[in-house]
């Protein structure tokens, strides 16, 4: 399905992390990986956060002078199904959440290529990519 | 299916009209009915006037920075309930839903504009008009106004002056359209949360009598309109007989040029959204689209295809683009204006006739119709279609469409495309539309700046937000004091 305006790419980036905030509840809740409850907890909560985020750079930067549509870019390449209940260990919980924070870290790196044209609203997206970064990165030091 | 009834909001209480005329409302995705609203009497009127003119002087009273302070309590109650505000209006009016987001934003800068009352209310003073003698320019609220607002945009317009009258001292009464009244009404409900005194604000839901309850009432100080321009020159020439202060905002005939030298690819998206945001029924939309000389055909090929990749459908989907128009009855009239067009000559280069949206067989959908070859003369060309119709007007030169810009029996808006500063300037110098957009297909003020066009445009002298509008809900007083 395309994401050709605003408001698509803004909801897709809301379902996306609201995706990702069921995979770290169901995470931290597991007491198979409860070493990592911590670190699945703060995950958590940034990931709430962003939702935030997300909500009030749509609220904030819709402006009907420029909405302009947008141009090939779709959901498809951002649809996989990460399910934390099939990680039966450590290690692959640690790829699930790799996957899902890659996933989601690309999503805003494209986005905010394609909605460059509202200059505040691809800084906005930019800056939250950059927490998946941080996250991608922290689960590779594990 | 039972739908609900639109209930008035009078004196800080949900009532219903005693009326026994009513109206549907619908949604004009699907065709359904989804409300029902009574279309309120001179007794309707009468009870929220009453109301207003007893909360004035508590409210009159209370010192701006604490009327300004509701007004911040009202930005966030707003902002958490943007979402649902959009739906409704959506649903209501058939907008595709980032354009409802749009409005409710634009609400809401209005909401936070009228916040800078503290400055912006403040009168002026000179020491020394004649020996020992001062001189003070007070601007004080004067009491009940009312607004009377449109259906295409059912959040917003109403709070081009709601804020500010309130924000000033006054109380007041909207009038919502009554094919759009859910909007407004979830507003109220919202506006609830924030406390404000029983009667600041009232609603009352209606058509004519309401409309005519309002221009008459010796109560009331003055009125806000916004709709098509017959009933703007009537409102005027209604509150001129009664006294009241009024601004009259009517119709257009927007025009978009594009000279040779304008750059298609960086505008093209704004071209599209210009003419067939909210399905070309809003005042600033695009309407004749006039080419300058040899760029004519590579536009018209590059805009017919643009065109043609409009996603119409449902408003609440995400990827709808362009929405329904508001009714049925105003499909067919958009319809016979097609019809116009193809009897007058021009040429039908897109038919937005027998359109269809999968799943919505009953919506009230026009898709993008573009005429090419029209004239100045034509019917398509010179009056208001208010639905996703271009008519492509071929112009040689800049002077050709000024001409056609200032011949037209609208002024409000107008735009050019160019590369050029001093193409810009000549344009922007000597047309006589009031709003300009340059590189911009859609030159809508935002709620610093004044709102509303010239001509048959608007009745008036005082536009919508902007600085001016504080002019509007007050008084000044001119105090000249010696003390001995």
């Amino acid at each position: 399905m395309p994401l050709i305006s605003f408001g698509s790419i803004l909801s897709f980036a809301e379902e996306l992390e609201k995706k990702d905030e069921a995979f770290y509840a169901a995470a931290a809740a597991n007491p198979e990986f409860s070493e990592l409850k911590d670190l699945f907890d703060q995950f958590l909560k940034d990931t709430r956060n962003n939702i935030k985020n997300v909500q009030r750079t749509r609220r904030e930067n819709v402006t009907e002078m420029i909405l302009e549509p947008v141009k090939g870019f779709t959901r498809e390449p951002f649809c996989e199904e990460i399910d934390p209940a099939e990680a039966k260990t450590i290690a692959e919980i640690l790829d699930a959440a790799r996957c899902l924070e890659k996933r989601t870290e690309t999503y805003y790196t494209e986005a905010s290529e394609k909605i460059k044209a509202l200059s505040e609203v691809s800084r906005a997206l930019k800056i939250i990519g950059k927490k998946h970064t941080a996250h991608l990165k922290k689960l590779d030091t594990l | 299916m039972t739908v609900p009834m639109i209930k008035n909001y009078i004196n800080g209480e949900w009532v219903e009209s005693n009326s026994t005329t009513f109206g549907d409302v619908w949604n004009p995705a699907t065709g359904e009915k989804i409300a029902k609203v009574a279309y309120g009497t001179r007794e309707d009127v009468d009870a929220a006037v009453k109301a207003a003119k007893e909360a004035y002087w508590e409210w009159r009273t209370t010192p701006p920075l604490s009327r300004a302070r509701y007004l911040f309590r009202l930005k966030d109650a707003f902002e958490e309930n943007f979402e649902e505000i959009a739906k409704v209006l959506t649903t209501e009016q058939g907008k595709a839903i980032d354009e409802s987001r749009g409005e409710v934003r634009r609400m809401i800068e209005n909401v936070e504009h009228a916040t800078g009352v503290t400055t912006l209310m403040c009168g002026y003073t000179l020491e020394d008009i004649a020996k020992d003698i001062d001189c003070y320019g007070h601007r004080q609220p004067m009491g009940v106004f009312a607004a009377i607002v449109p259906y295409n945009f059912p959040a917003m317009v109403a709070w081009w002056f709601l804020p500010y009258a309130l924000v000033t001292g006054n109380t007041y009464i909207v009038k919502p359209s009554e094919q759009v009244p859910m909007t407004q009404t979830k507003i109220f409900e919202i506006m609830e949360e924030i406390g404000l005194p029983e009667g600041v604000v009232n609603m009352v839901h209606g058509a004519r009598d309401v409309v005519n309850g309002l221009l008459d009432h010796p109560d009331i100080e003055g009125i806000s309109f916004v709709g098509a321009s017959p009933t703007a020159k009537y409102i005027y020439q209604q509150c001129g007989a009664s006294g009241k202060r009024v601004q009259a905002l009517g119709g257009a005939k927007n025009i978009v040029a594009i000279m040779p030298d304008a750059d298609l690819e960086q505008g093209m998206p704004s071209l599209t959204t210009s003419f067939f945001g909210c399905a070309g029924q809003r005042c600033l939309s695009g309407s004749v689209l006039v080419p300058v000389g040899d760029i004519a055909d590579e536009l018209v090929e590059k805009f017919v295809t643009a065109s043609k990749g409009i996603k119409v459908g449902n408003g609440l989907d995400e990827q709808t683009f362009m929405g329904p128009v508001i009714s049925a009855a105003h499909k067919q009239r958009v319809l016979d204006y097609i019809e116009k067009g193809i009897q007058e000559g021009a040429t039908l280069v897109l038919d937005g006739r027998n359109f269809q949206v999968e799943g919505h067989p009953n919506g009230f959908f026009v898709g993008p119709t573009i005429f090419d070859n029209v004239t100045p003369d034509m019917t398509i060309a010179s009056q208001e279609i208010f639905g996703p119709v271009v008519s492509i007007v071929r112009a040689k030169n800049l002077d050709e469409v000024i001409e056609l810009v200032n011949t037209r029996n609208y002024a409000n808006a107008s735009c050019i495309y160019t590369s050029s500063g001093a193409t810009a300037r000549e344009f922007k110098y000597r047309v006589k539309p009031s709003m300009v957009g340059i590189n911009i297909g859609i030159a809508a003020p935002m709620s610093f700046f004044p709102f509303g066009g010239a001509g048959n445009s608007m009745f008036g002298d005082t536009k919508g937000h902007g600085q001016e509008i504080f002019n509007f809900f007050t008084d000044t007083k001119v105090v000249i004091e010696r003390w001995f």
